[in-house]
């Protein structure tokens, strides 16, 4: 079989087709029809020879044919203009397999690679490549203006430290308001909440500011060196603060917060999917290539996490091995902030771990299959890029 | 601009840093001669890498934005001969090479490949997986890289990095085969500046004043020395971050103290893969050959030495490791001892500014400024006239 077979199949691909590999190359000589949209005035449907000429100097890497291949079958052959070019010019970032050739497209090479069936190719191999194009999306996106109110002068001054995530969520709504954190004589409202929680919330947040390592290394790190991170070791948080006489509470029931701040109320921040945000993470790592540090972090806190579709998956969890550990880690906490004597809102017992629960995924292998879903979602239809994610939930 | 452009793509562990810092430091000396090797820091062809490949190196890329396009764009623009040299280049997709070759615009693009026996770079690309933060054992690894299923994450880098008739076809299959030069590391034995001959040949340089001190070398590590260092990184790795790991453990441990340790046994391939990686070498050596590139030196080289006595770093005994242990050690206190000079140093600088700070507040003025703007605060209009005040300041004095 020479590789115009597979020539015809890039061809195939091109035009919107979603024919497995293996199926295309066992079809033998019978012509595949391209389906054309009713507007264009041509006949509807016309034949194609399943061989084609070379279109570029080097034929794309199975990992490319593939992930267009199941892009073109979400979006029913539908994509946007030059998507299917720059998803088969992707370069797949980071360490993994090189590009590879298709089994059967031509004599067995002598060196390198064994050319695969790109059906058989795993899930995260495919995600790598879609990350760079979600990547080039991101950054053209742009970082949105955002036009802040002016601040209202009969406002709580107020700063949030603690769950990183839920704090970056309430600042940004309390800005929209014309509430800015600071001013003078600010009371200091430390987030808390279980310690599993504050965890998968830190690394999701950190998820979508400026990369991280994987979430089961990234525990592993905290767990080794046996301390918190920073932004959710609650005492080393406040402390500072408390010694420059501020007024420090922490804040272990949510429903008092609207009153802490002197708003009605607030949104409601969930911790994301762990495919969400195992795919920023791995968005983010690509973008550290494209842009500066800083615009990473802006591109990826707010142009990435407001717009990135969310889903069903649960958020990540703490592991059971690493529930003991955590849960020594809250009481320290617990018993130093008693000690410091700062207020509390609720209930500082809260801040044990929850009772342990399934892991999200608990196979590595579905996570890598719902973040490759997720990514070929967001190449096939992508409404997402004008669509900000709508707090719905008020408390 | 149409000039030339030598571009050096690898292979890893066959001199590239030694040539990479020869070219780096005699830059300003090359110019003149019509030869560029455009680099603004020691690593800028690394970082131009990264970018091309889109490669993460453990935060480094993010210091690479853009560096490709750079790169390409004073190859274009010079009508002389440029250098291009960094080994990572080897494991470039074909989509890469081509968005690469495109880049140079219509400068005559020659491609330089320097090879070494596997014999020989087998142990040593366990060797830099190991000073790069791996725990895989030297069984495993052989094990892994015998695969041909090629699976794994260092499987595919290896071969990647070194099966040369694998990079000559990703990168010299559009370039007439005079465009393609093959230069192979001579063998043990062979005089010092044997290699350095072969590349001065190849890039022109033979003739030139150049300073070849070697300031910057990728020095090999000893089987216990080795062995030491992946224990430590199965100590070390979970909690010390790359940015950390790199000064402290791949310089400061592995280049600058281990490596010194110049008597202890070299490591080698066991017996049983010996003929394999022989085999396979000449097997390499015969397609080069039959491709008729430009070959400097010998494709017999690619051989390899004949087998020696194999010491297993796997089963180093603790007596062994000792002394490179305390070596280590030493080093890290040394260093601890210095670290805590400079945090000393930070402090005296910090505190004489804390109390240069303290004396300008201590001023009449100071104090009666303070007074007035607290006193302006109180009041409605008392802020809008200091908002007026610095808005027309033009600093951003405001509160935070």
């Amino acid at each position: 079989m020479s590789d115009s077979r597979a020539w015809g199949w890039v061809a195939h691909l091109r035009d919107g087709g979603s024919t497995p590999w293996a199926e295309w190359l066992t079809a033998g000589d019978r012509p595949w029809s391209v389906e054309r949209p009713r507007s264009v005035e041509r006949p509807r449907s016309v034949e194609r020879s399943r061989d084609h000429e070379p279109t570029a100097r080097v034929l794309p890497g199975a990992q490319q044919l593939e992930l267009l291949r199941r892009v073109n079958a979400g979006s029913r052959g539908r994509l946007a203009d030059g998507l299917a070019d720059r998803i088969l010019s992707a370069a797949a970032p980071g360490r993994g397999k090189p590009d590879l050739a298709l089994a059967g497209a031509g004599p067995e090479p002598a060196w390198g690679p064994r050319p695969v069936d790109p059906a058989e190719l795993p899930a995260h191999e495919l995600t790598r490549v879609a990350t760079s194009v979600l990547a080039d999306d991101v950054v053209g996106l742009g970082v949105p203006e955002v036009t802040s109110p002016r601040a209202r002068l009969w406002r709580r001054r107020y700063r949030l430290l603690g769950d990183p995530l839920v704090a970056a969520e309430l600042r940004a709504d309390l800005i929209a308001r014309g509430r800015p954190p600071g001013g003078r004589r600010p009371t200091v409202l430390v987030l808390a909440g279980p310690y599993d929680r504050l965890l998968a919330d830190t690394w999701s947040r950190r998820c979508f500011e400026r990369s991280s390592t994987g979430w089961p290394e990234w525990l592993r790190f905290w767990r080794e060196r046996d301390a918190l991170p920073t932004r959710v070791d609650l005492v080393r948080a406040a402390q500072p603060w408390a010694a420059r006489h501020a007024e420090v509470c922490v804040v272990t029931d949510p429903a008092r917060l609207p009153r802490l701040l002197g708003v009605r109320s607030l949104p409601q921040v969930d911790t994301p999917g762990a495919d969400v945000a195992e795919l920023g993470r791995r968005i983010a790592t690509v973008l550290g290539l494209l842009v500066p540090k800083e615009d990473r972090a802006a591109l990826m806190s707010q142009t990435l996490w407001p717009r990135i579709p969310r889903t069903t998956t649960p958020p990540v969890v703490v592991p059971p091995e690493h529930r003991d550990w955590l849960a020594a880690q809250a009481e320290r906490q617990v018993r130093l902030l008693r000690r410091a004597g700062y207020a509390v809102a609720g209930d500082l017992s809260d801040l044990a771990p929850g009772p342990a629960q399934r892991e999200a995924g608990e196979a590595a292998g579905d996570l890598d299959a719902a973040v490759l879903e997720l990514a070929v979602r967001m190449l096939a239809d992508p409404s997402w890029k004008h669509t900000v994610w709508m707090r719905k939930e008020e408390r | 601009m149409s000039g030339r452009v030598l571009l050096h793509v690898g292979t890893p562990k066959t001199g590239t840093s030694y040539l990479q810092d020869v070219l780096f430091r005699n830059r300003a000396q090359l110019e003149p001669q019509g030869i560029r090797y455009a680099a603004d820091r020691f690593d800028a062809h690394f970082l131009a890498a990264l970018d091309l490949m889109r490669l993460t190196w453990g935060g480094l890329e993010t210091q690479a934005v853009g560096a490709w396009d750079r790169l390409a764009a004073s190859v274009r623009e010079w009508d002389g001969t440029s250098i291009i040299s960094h080994e990572i280049l080897s494991t470039a997709s074909p989509t890469q090479v081509a968005r690469a070759l495109e880049s140079f615009g219509g400068a005559e693009v020659h491609l330089v490949l320097s090879v070494r026996d596997l014999v020989r770079q087998i142990p040593a690309e366990w060797q830099e997986n190991v000073k790069h933060r791996s725990l895989v054992s030297y069984a495993r690894f052989l094990e892994i890289i015998a695969d041909p299923g090629r699976d794994t994450r260092i499987g595919s880098w290896f071969w990647g990095a070194q099966e040369i008739p694998d990079i000559l076809d990703r990168w010299g299959s559009s370039l007439p085969p005079s465009h393609v030069h093959v230069v192979t590391v001579p063998p043990p034995g062979a005089p010092r500046d044997e290699l350095w001959r072969r590349f001065s040949r190849t890039f022109g340089l033979d003739g030139l004043d150049l300073d070849l001190t070697p300031e910057r070398a990728n020095p090999s590590l000893g089987v216990p020395e080795t062995a030491l260092l992946r224990l430590v990184n199965k100590r070390v790795v979970p909690i010390v971050d790359p940015p950390d790991y790199r000064p402290l453990v791949r310089e400061l441990l592995a280049h600058q103290t281990l490596s010194r340790r110049t008597d202890s046994a070299r490591l080698g391939l066991p017996p049983e893969k010996h003929a394999w990686a022989q085999d396979l070498s000449r097997a390499w050596g015969e397609e080069i050959t039959r491709r008729g590139y430009d070959v400097v030196g010998d494709v017999a080289d690619l051989v390899g030495p004949p087998p020696g006595d194999f010491v297993d770093p796997d089963t180093a005994p603790a007596d062994e490791l000792l002394p490179a242990a305390l070596d280590a050690i030493s080093a890290l206190l040394v260093e601890g001892s210095r670290l805590r000079a400079v945090e000393a140093e930070l402090h005296r600088e910090l505190d004489e500014a804390r109390a240069a700070l303290e004396r300008s507040y201590l001023r009449p003025s100071y104090r009666l400024r303070e007074k007035a703007v607290h006193s302006l605060e109180t009041s409605a209009p008392g802020r809008g006239a200091l908002g007026v005040y610095r808005r027309l300041r033009g600093r951003s004095s405001r509160s935070a």
